[in-house]
């Protein structure tokens, strides 16, 4: 099954989510999920301490915003200060710049192209993250940061959906009362458990790996 | 607004501006206290003309790494108090961190906000964002405006989506189609048979931003009858658009002030005020309306050209031109040569359309000119009969026949932030 325009409510914003064999797909959003998702953006950002005084970094591309606007809301309202850099080889760059010059807090959604750029300017991981007191990464990042000696944690975009590990190391957990996760010969799917402008029914994603509850492990990337 | 009365207003803030990051910005404290002048003896717009000195990108990152300030001696309020932190794109050389405080603040106008007005946007419409998130959350102007964003990344591979999304949402505008961007509607229109002016019909205003358009994206726009409106910022202290008229950028002058200098004056005791009408001129740029890391007599080693005369449009703001960046100049064999001399000539090579290509600088005086050329869909065994054609276009355009170095586009493309990429590289 596909995704489905559901609603003809006011809507936030046309987003994306990438769908099976990485096409990408439209995802309108309402406000009204929106403001659901802000809730348990915060209550995720509260797990890890994010609260005034402190400083969080999204790498992520512009059409991510329906995934983690409610991220960035929840900073703002938290009292804390963000940081943006796109997940790209060349904002490797950025990243090294602000980890060298600013102290982070939590920095969400670190991928292999901002690893690839900081390799190709000769930043050793460690320098780059040795400071921070969380580092979310995707699959891939993940493992690559693992095997330099980090302890990173899991933070994966499955669809619309955005799961992150509460603990270095554990699966990804996402949010239970908005979706429900399934694995079906290794291929995620997701399903939308509330009413939202895009109604997600079994809809295939990108993601490979198991589900148990409200935890996803991705299928691990060999560095 | 009647000039006497922006003057005015420019001055109180002007004298606010000045007084708030003498107080709490090091780097302007000591730039001023080496200059022996205080925000007292700011009395008229002439007096900070004649006695207040510049900053540029070198001194506050030089600022920044000395003394270990990631504002560059820039910030005028506690850091606690910020709500952001972002950066410059970087394009030429460290990106700079940018301090921000979000929110309402009714000194601070929304500059952009009156621009996309102008072009027509209206609460209720669609508008398509095609950027990246450094800058921060683009897609929050939209919604400020009413208006629903549908996003994209700026990525060729995007241009597609684009065009079929657009007749599905019919938006009214769209920021930021760069030329690399039109340049690949055609493509996409070649390969899908989707028709750009059916794509692009709905749209009332499409910013590009970030390089200039060669000939070609300019003569596609013009096909398709795209509304294209350019954007710049006048040295990073205020936003800049084109109004209807299309003749110039317009700088809201409530936000900023804006002068024109020799370029090549050595610092401000000897820099010459150029004031001909539409005469080339360095930008030099003051934040008016910035209350939390204003740039103060921003020298911004942009080449523009000003006209401070009434716009057609009903406007009394300045337009500005851009010309080009000082530090892309190169000089070969004591001709002057600047990227924007070179574009047209590379891109009207159809392997090279995208018109993607740098100049190798490694100093300002060459005896050779260097040019690293983007090209797509050539075999190998073409690349020598391409480089020849090269060579021929460019020495036709500019005089001077160059050494070329092909690289595949998306060797370019990489290097960028990723609206534009570095049109000099030192190596």
């Amino acid at each position: 099954m596909t995704a489905a325009t559901a609603s003809t409510e006011a809507l936030w914003g046309v987003g994306t989510f990438v769908g099976p064999d990485a096409k990408v797909q439209p995802w309108e959003i309402s406000n009204a999920e929106i403001g659901r998702d802000m809730g348990a953006a915060t209550r995720v950002l509260e797990h890890f301490g994010v609260g005034p005084g402190n400083r969080v970094m999204l790498c992520s591309m512009l059409t991510e915003a329906g995934q983690f606007w409610p991220f960035v809301v929840g900073v703002l309202m938290s009292g804390a200060q963000i940081s943006f850099t796109d997940a790209t080889e060349s904002d490797g760059a950025r990243v090294a710049l602000f980890t060298r010059l600013l102290d982070y807090r939590l920095v969400l959604g670190v991928n292999d192209a901002i690893l690839d750029g900081l390799d190709e300017r000769g930043v050793a991981y460690d320098v780059a993250f040795g400071r921070i007191g969380v580092v979310a990464a995707r699959p891939g990042a993940y493992e690559r940061l693992e095997a330099a000696g980090l302890a990173p944690y899991r933070l994966v975009v499955c669809g619309p959906v955005v799961a992150i590990g509460r603990g270095a190391g554990e699966p990804a957990t996402y949010d239970a009362s908005e979706w429900e996760l399934t694995a079906r010969n290794g291929q995620v799917h997701v399903t939308s458990k509330q009413p939202r402008a895009t109604e997600f029914r079994d809809t295939p994603t990108v993601i490979r790996g198991t589900v148990d509850g409200d935890r996803i492990l991705p299928e691990a990337v060999k560095p | 607004m009647p000039r006497a009365q922006l003057d005015e207003m420019q001055l109180e803030r002007l004298q606010t501006t000045c007084e708030l990051a003498y107080e709490h910005a090091p780097l302007i404290r000591e730039r001023w206290d080496e200059a022996k002048v205080k925000p007292s003896d700011i009395k008229t717009v002439d007096d900070f003309r004649e006695r207040v000195p510049f900053i540029d990108k070198d001194a506050i990152r030089e600022f920044r790494e000395a003394r270990g300030d990631p504002f560059g001696g820039l910030l005028c309020l506690p850091i606690a108090d910020l709500t952001g932190i972002n950066s410059t794109s970087g394009t030429t050389g460290n990106p700079t961190l940018t301090a921000e405080r979000w929110g309402e603040d009714p000194r601070r106008p929304n500059a952009m906000a009156r621009d996309l007005w102008h072009m027509g946007g209206r609460p209720g419409d669609y508008f398509s964002v095609i950027l990246f998130t450094f800058r921060g959350p683009f897609y929050t102007l939209p919604l400020t405006l009413g208006m629903t964003p549908v996003i994209y990344d700026y990525d060729v591979h995007e241009v597609e989506r684009l065009m079929r999304q657009s007749l599905r949402y019919r938006p009214t505008l769209l920021y930021n189609l760069g030329g690399v961007l039109i340049s690949t509607v055609a493509d996409v229109a070649a390969r899908t048979g989707l028709d750009p002016k059916d794509c692009f019909a709905s749209y009332r205003g499409i910013v590009w931003a970030g390089e200039p358009l060669g000939t070609r994206a300019r003569t596609l726009a013009e096909l398709w009858g795209l509304p294209l409106y350019q954007h710049s910022t006048a040295g990073d202290a205020s936003p800049c658009f084109e109004c209807s008229e299309r003749d110039g950028m317009h700088v809201w002058e409530d936000t900023a002030l804006v002068e024109g200098i020799d370029p090549h004056a050595y610092d401000h005791r000897d820099a010459t005020p150029v004031t001909a009408r539409r005469e080339r001129c360095e930008l030099v740029a003051t934040a008016l309306s910035d209350f939390v890391a204003p740039l103060v007599r921003y020298r911004s080693d942009d080449l523009v050209q000003l006209d401070r005369e009434p716009c057609p449009c009903g406007r009394t703001h300045v337009r500005l031109w851009t010309v080009g960046r000082k530090g892309d100049e190169v000089v070969v064999d004591g001709q002057s040569v600047m990227p924007i001399d070179v574009w047209s000539a590379v891109e009207e090579v159809e392997p090279c359309r995208l018109g993607l290509f740098q100049i190798v600088r490694p100093r300002r005086e060459l005896d050779v000119l260097r040019l690293r050329v983007g090209y797509d869909d050539v075999g190998d065994d073409r690349l020598g009969a391409l480089a020849d054609e090269i060579r021929a276009v460019v020495s036709a355009a500019v005089g001077i026949e160059p050494e070329v170095e092909l690289v595949r586009n998306e060797v370019l493309l990489r290097q960028g932030p990723p609206h534009k990429i570095p049109r000099v590289t030192k190596t």
